[in-house]
């Protein structure tokens, strides 16, 4: 490879691609083979956690994963109650303290793991 | 005692019964008398590619039920003595394939045989682990295409864990890669894997790389096994498998681009 490809970033070839996503997933297939597979539990779980806390609907929790080559992303994003809702919700966990603003606080909760990289544990977003 | 041989894959149309033909004739031209066992219950094709589709009469699942006599429903290859056919059923389906009937049937046949050669269908239903249960060794039969590759490990996966030999705790069945549809060009432009990423995701020995070849249709056009156009890249890279199989160190040919002439060389250059 000349030095001028480099510099225009030649697109990688896509047999390259090829030989990576398989490398990849494989690795991840094969570990599979042996011992069940723990995300459905795991998924069950956390969501489980979660509901001791905050009334969620079942039918608005997303769950994605991507398996990646050194670690893999787990992310759930699950939509949280109204505001009034969870107004509520959150005095009664936190006694009747005054109100923290809990919109921006879990906005700003899911903002930094997202920037802390992968979320290997899942991540809880609120959506308006 | 005869050695039991699957050509299998996962996936379909990589090349299993083209590559089936080919060897069991490749095998019998070695002096080895050879049976090719058709597995795709309900889609039989292996008797078009060997040329024998109208001699059909009784098949492989007659057998097993007790409806024919398994010197009934072989079919001997009319161009080659050693070697002979078991075609499928057209009608049935791959539930047809019990595991004793074909226990039954290998058995009988491993009496007279040398080598039998099961072409397994595609997936990892019923007709596909049938015609691996039972095998001594297998032939993973794989194109350079990231599905294609993917299913041939989903395939050894299960040859190490569901075959007979492996229930059994016997020496695993070994395991040989057969790269089909190999296009050297396409891989130098860096559009198709090489052999040597395929070896290296799979993991086992390469037994031999097929090129992609006209050849191929050409032969199932007229139901004769592609080795026996001793012409062709096709047909001598498998007679070089079939060697290796054996044992010999071949050295592995059409790997890479053929030279090219300078007028050739224009041509694609303007076209
Ligand atoms: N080396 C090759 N070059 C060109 N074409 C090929 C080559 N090998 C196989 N083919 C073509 O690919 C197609 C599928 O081949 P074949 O029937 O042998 O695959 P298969 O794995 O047995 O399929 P199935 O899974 O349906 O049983 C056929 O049309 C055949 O002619
Ligand atoms: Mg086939």
């Amino acid at each position: 490879m000349s030095i001028f490809s480099f510099f225009r970033s030649a697109p990688r070839p896509s047999a390259v691609q090829a030989k990576e996503r398989l490398q990849i997933v494989m690795a991840h297939e094969r570990a599979g083979r042996t011992g069940p597979d723990y995300l459905p539990m795991l998924q069950q779980e956390l969501l489980s956690v979660i509901a001791k806390y905050i009334d969620i609907d079942q039918n608005k929790v997303e769950v994605k994963l991507d398996r990646g080559g050194d670690c893999s992303t787990l992310e759930l994003n699950i939509e949280l109650p109204a505001r009034e809702q969870l107004k509520s919700a959150m005095a009664a966990v936190k006694g009747a303290k005054p109100e923290p603003k809990p919109a921006d606080t879990a906005d700003g909760e899911a903002k930094r793991s997202a920037a802390n990289g992968p979320l290997t544990d899942g991540g809880v977003k609120k959506r308006h | 005692m005869s050695k039991i041989i699957v050509m299998t894959s996962g996936k379909g149309g990589v090349g299993k019964t083209t590559s089936s033909a080919a060897f069991a004739t490749g095998l019998a031209l070695r002096g080895f008398k050879t049976v090719v066992i058709d597995f795709d219950v309900g889609l039989r094709n292996l008797d078009l590619v060997m040329g024998c589709e109208r001699r059909v009469v009784f098949d492989f699942i007659n057998v097993i039920n007790g409806e024919a006599k398994l010197s009934q429903a072989l079919i001997k290859d009319k161009r080659i003595d050693n070697l002979y056919i078991l075609p499928t059923s057209q009608t049935r389906d791959k539930d047809a394939l019990t595991r004793e009937g074909v226990e039954r049937v290998l058995n009988d046949l491993s009496k007279e045989f040398d080598y039998i050669l099961c072409d397994s269908p595609a997936g990892i239903e019923r007709g596909a682990l049938m015609s691996l249960y039972f095998a001594d060794h297998a032939i993973i039969v794989t194109n350079p295409e990231v599905s294609s590759v993917r299913d041939s490990d989903r395939i050894l996966g299960v040859l190490n864990s569901r075959s007979r030999r492996a229930e059994q705790g016997l020496e695993p069945v070994s395991q040989q890669l057969l790269l089909t549809r190999y296009d050297p060009d396409r891989v130098e432009r860096g559009e198709m894997l090489k052999v040597d990423d395929v070896l290296e995701i799979l993991a086992i020995p390469l037994l031999g790389v097929i090129p992609e070849s006209q050849a191929v249709l050409r032969a199932s056009n007229v139901g004769m096994p592609v080795i026996l156009d001793e012409a062709s890249n096709a047909g001598q890279a498998y007679t070089d498998a079939v060697g290796r199989f054996l044992g010999e160190e071949i050295e592995h040919r059409f790997v890479s681009p053929q030279k090219k002439g300078l007028f050739s060389r224009l041509l694609r250059r303007s076209a």
